[in-house]
């Protein structure tokens, strides 16, 4: 699950920067990937809202692990931590106001007993994805208190809580030279271009997540996109090669008619689309940009109606003739003319779709993380499950290391009663330490160091992780290692980077005696067909792979204008609703006519204007990076 | 009225006559709600001065960008803005002049519910379809989705094994007849609690009415047509006129849940655009200007429906 929300959270900070208000629509999905584990018949029709209420319901309730004052341990401390040991502080509760997180209510589990036998603090979490999205954020900010954490509040709104004064400055009475050394440490640069962006060179409000440095993509072994398709049915098939978009249908149609029915006898198709994380577009015909190197925005600016080079000084408008959006279009469309598109994408959610992959009603994916929920022991030891397949020409986008940090940003709130609390606790987030024990728990439990001083999973590890509904022993709080997992949902410094402890990444899936570990059928197939152990591997080995480098320029992004935001909104929704005609049009001449009544009506709204503005934008910003 | 009066009269026995004893303890027992309207229906219009400012939330109005009137004239700015817009109104017209049409059904549901002299089986007759009434259109659209989805709905299911059809068919992503079929929806949500009043003004009738007409030869067809439809002409008249003030209201949340691509053209009224292009996407200046026109639309319209009655029934209902 970790890699799921890793690859979400890498997505959505993405989107976040362009799309910022829709961000609560795009994040929120997650929790259901989560949820329907366990929810499996009841998730089927619900509707997400009702679903999310249901769902908080019972994660607050089911492993909640109180710790009594007495029965505290005593919290280790490592070299990094030294200075920050709370073992003697009373205890307190910190309102966790995290634009990121899919749980909502008191920390509970493991990662929940951790940070209560550190650092006596009991996290209770707000989270706008699950209840209220963007208005949720809007009206906190108008009560004028964010919380004493505040995570992943990202573009706009970050800037409108700067200047409302609802953020804390982290220079303010030394808080953090006292309380911050770690930060300091492992995220200078991030902590320098937030002040230089948001603090005019003098305050800091914040760090970035997901901080790293060095070249090459900053993705685990997985990329952010595949495709990845059904890998017994494609080697069945003899693995033809796939040059294009259209060998790609016509594979899938031979591997439908190779398996017509799922696990439980429903019709298999190739691709089964969601509509609910869609924001100015249809995100699942967007990201077919994606597996070609461009990408919606530049990462930077409020763009997100341009698509731009990953690597070099190039963009396109989205309804350009022959965009990667438009190829997308064209391709889900053929695709519903082959009966390869499930005819509910339209109308079911996110779970909807998750539900299916499990099933195996689905053959292919573009993302690995949403096919992943296939691919239980039960099917990769009965030799089938998904994997990368790629397509020759294609051109993976992938994010580079970002040393100035996320827009999945740290930040305290103005009016936190406990300013030096929340702010150890974000150090400790920073340390190695905090790092491996935020995620796979303390040591000792899923993982440990060997004699030589490497990291390797316990048996209880290989069993639990990524996010297992495996039982944890009482004394770590509890639970099932999947309920207890660390809830805020945002990265520190990116997993991929090399723990200075242990001399290998944070990722567990990149640490050498993992990849040695013995694989599944599966993977052991798709490692000898391809000659590499990962994903990441085979695309950085064959160069197909396209990674946007981090700019900086030490300011913020431009603000949009009144007048382009509220055309932006218009052309939006008439791309969206179009885009999803022109999917399922019934014959060429149908979906040519959409396409120019789409063309006609968003050029009428103004799509010109925001095209000029938005490319202006990136042609005076990230352009400049590759210009150089 | 008082101060006139002493003027006039300048006595003090007929100004007690004219002031009421108890006028301070009636007016504190209806302050409560004068507050209320005050809080609820007054206050709020200090918010249209939204309209005029590009308001981001957090930053106080002082520091927030004056627009004048762009909203306003955004509406209307150019063909294709207020093709869109004729779309919009179309759409919501249509489903509240549906719903004015439908508004007999309870009537007529009304007036046969208490034909029916089995005690027990009117109960649950009416039991059964008021209770739709209260439950919430998320869940009407799950329940749906349940029924009509492709690969799990019950109703394609059922066919399919039948062999009625030999394609299963998104239903509920069809652009056909989504007016009819929103409105059918609505019946079904409110037909027995929309009921409720008339059955009430029925009971409401004199029963010598019915004795005198019954003495007078009237059959049961009769009795209802001459005794009973008359004696709730007036409930149904009231209720149509207010209505009427909320002709541009259709509504939101059924259209929101229902709502998707491929029915949009049909189904997206005046709230439900706000939301789309105003609310979704933080343009809160828009959304109170767009408001802020259908306030005084429907105050427009309740005026003139409150001649109407006046002229065609000699009293109005304000």
């Amino acid at each position: 699950m970790l890699l799921i929300t890793l690859y979400m959270s890498r997505e959505m900070t993405r989107l976040e920067g362009n799309a910022h208000e829709k961000e609560g629509w795009i994040i929120q999905k997650e929790v259901s990937t989560h949820m329907n584990k366990e929810k499996k018949r009841t998730g089927l029709a619900v509707l997400m809202s009702a679903m999310l209420v249901l769902l908080s319901a019972c994660g607050g309730g089911g492993t909640n692990n109180p710790t009594g004052n007495g029965s505290t341990t005593t919290p280790q401390t490592s070299a990094d931590t030294g200075k920050t040991d709370a073992s003697n502080l009373p205890d307190i509760t910190l309102t966790v106001f995290d634009n990121l997180a899919n749980y909502a209510g008191i920390q509970s589990g493991w990662f929940g007993k951790l940070v209560n036998d550190k650092f006596h603090i009991k996290l209770n979490i707000i989270a706008p994805n699950l209840t209220g999205g963007g208005q949720k954020v809007a009206t906190q900010m108008v009560s004028g208190d964010l919380g004493d954490l505040v995570i992943g509040l990202g573009g706009k709104d970050y800037t409108d809580a700067i200047k409302a004064g609802l953020l804390l400055d982290w220079n303010k009475n030394g808080l953090l030279d006292k309380y911050g050394q770690d930060i300091k440490k492992y995220a200078p640069e991030a902590l320098k271009a937030n002040s230089a962006m948001f603090g005019g060179g003098t305050a800091i409000y914040g760090v970035g997540g997901n901080v790293g440095s060095g070249t090459g993509p900053s993705e685990g072994s997985d990329m952010g996109f595949g495709p990845n398709l059904r890998w017994d049915l494609y080697q069945q098939l003899g693995s033809p090669k796939i040059k294009n978009l259209d060998d790609l249908l016509n594979v899938l149609k031979q591997m439908q008619q190779l398996a017509p029915k799922s696990d439980s006898g429903k019709p298999t198709y190739g691709f089964s689309l969601w509509s609910d994380w869609d924001s100015d577009y249809s995100m699942n015909a967007k990201v077919t940009a994606q597996l070609f190197g461009y990408a919606e925005g530049d990462n930077y600016n409020n763009n997100s109606l341009i698509l731009t080079k990953a690597d070099s000084n190039s963009w396109q408008g989205m309804l350009d003739d022959n965009s990667y959006y438009m190829q997308g279009l064209d391709f889900f469309y053929k695709a519903n003319k082959m009966g390869l598109l499930d005819p509910d994408s339209l109308t079911q959610k996110f779970s909807n779709v998750s539900d299916k992959y499990k099933d195996g009603q689905i053959l292919a994916a573009q993302f690995p993380w949403a096919s992943n929920v296939y691919n239980t022991p039960e099917h990769l030891n009965a030799g089938k499950g998904f994997k990368y397949v790629p397509i020759d020409t294609q051109k993976v986008w992938s994010g580079g290391y970002n040393p100035y940090g996320s827009n999945g940003i740290w930040a305290i709130g103005a009016k936190t009663k406990y300013p030096e609390r929340v702010m150890q606790f974000v150090n400790w987030l920073y340390t190695p330490e905090g790092i491996a024990e935020s995620n796979y728990g303390p040591k000792g439990l899923l993982w440990d160091l060997n004699s030589k001083g490497k990291p390797e999973l316990t048996d209880l590890g290989y069993k639990a992780l990524p996010a297992n509904n495996v039982p944890i022993p009482d004394q770590y709080g509890g639970g099932n290692f999947k309920d207890g997992t660390n809830q805020l949902n945002n990265a520190t410094l990116a997993l991929t980077m090399i723990n200075p402890e242990t001399g290998e990444p944070y990722d567990y899936t990149l640490w050498t005696s993992y990849l040695e570990h013995n694989p599944d059928p599966v993977t052991k197939s798709w490692s000898d067909a391809m000659g590499v152990l990962t994903q990441k591997q085979y695309v950085v080995k064959h160069d197909l792979i396209s990674v946007h480098p981090a700019f900086f320029n030490g300011k913020p992004p431009a603000e949009e204008p009144a007048d382009i935001k509220l055309k932006r909104g218009e052309v939006g929704k008439v791309i969206k609703q179009y885009s999803w005609q022109m999917m399922f049009a019934k014959s060429d001449d149908q979906f040519n006519k959409l396409k120019q009544d789409m063309m006609t009506k968003a050029k009428g709204l103004g799509y010109d204007d925001v095209i000029k503005w938005q490319a202006d934008q990136y042609e005076n910003t990230v352009a400049t990076m590759y210009k150089k | 009225m008082n101060a006139s009066l002493t003027k006039v009269t300048n006595s003090s026995i007929v100004r007690k006559r004219f002031q009421s004893r108890d006028k301070y303890k009636l007016f504190l027992m209806a302050s409560p709600f004068l507050i209320l309207v005050l809080l609820f229906s007054y206050l709020p219009l200090f918010g249209w001065i939204y309209a005029f400012y590009d308001f981001r939330p957090g930053i106080p109005l002082s520091q927030s960008k004056f627009m004048g009137f762009y909203w306003f004239t955004s509406m209307v700015s150019n063909p294709i803005q207020r093709q869109e817009l004729y779309r919009v109104l179309t759409n919501t017209f249509a489903f509240s002049g549906l719903g004015m049409l439908t508004s007999v059904l309870p009537v007529i549901f009304a007036i046969l519910l208490t034909e029916i002299r089995n005690s027990a089986f009117k109960r649950i007759v009416q039991t059964i379809t008021t209770l739709p009434n209260f439950i919430s259109w998320v869940l009407v659209y799950s329940f749906a989705f349940m029924l009509f989805s492709v690969d799990n709905g019950f109703v394609n299911n059922l066919l399919f094994k039948l062999n009625w059809i030999e394609q299963p068919t998104n239903i509920l992503a069809s652009s056909e007849h989504v007016w009819l079929r929103m409105t059918l929806w609505e019946v079904w949500k409110g037909l027995g609690w929309g009921a409720i009043l008339y059955i009430a003004a029925i009971t409401g009738i004199d029963p010598e009415l019915y004795e005198a007409a019954r003495v007078d030869g009237a059959g049961r067809f009769r009795l209802i047509w001459h005794v009973t439809v008359p004696g709730i002409m007036s409930t149904y008249f009231v209720l149509l006129v207010l209505s009427i003030a909320s002709f541009i209201n259709a509504g939101f949340d059924q259209f929101f849940v229902f709502s998707n691509a491929m029915n949009m053209n049909h189904i997206e009224v005046l709230d439900l655009y706000v939301y789309n292009v105003g609310m979704a996407n933080g343009n809160y200046g828009f959304a109170t200007a767009v408001s802020i026109l259908k306030s005084l639309v429907s105050l427009i319209l309740f005026f003139a429906a409150n001649s109407l009655s006046k002229l065609v029934r000699g009293e109005g209902v304000v």
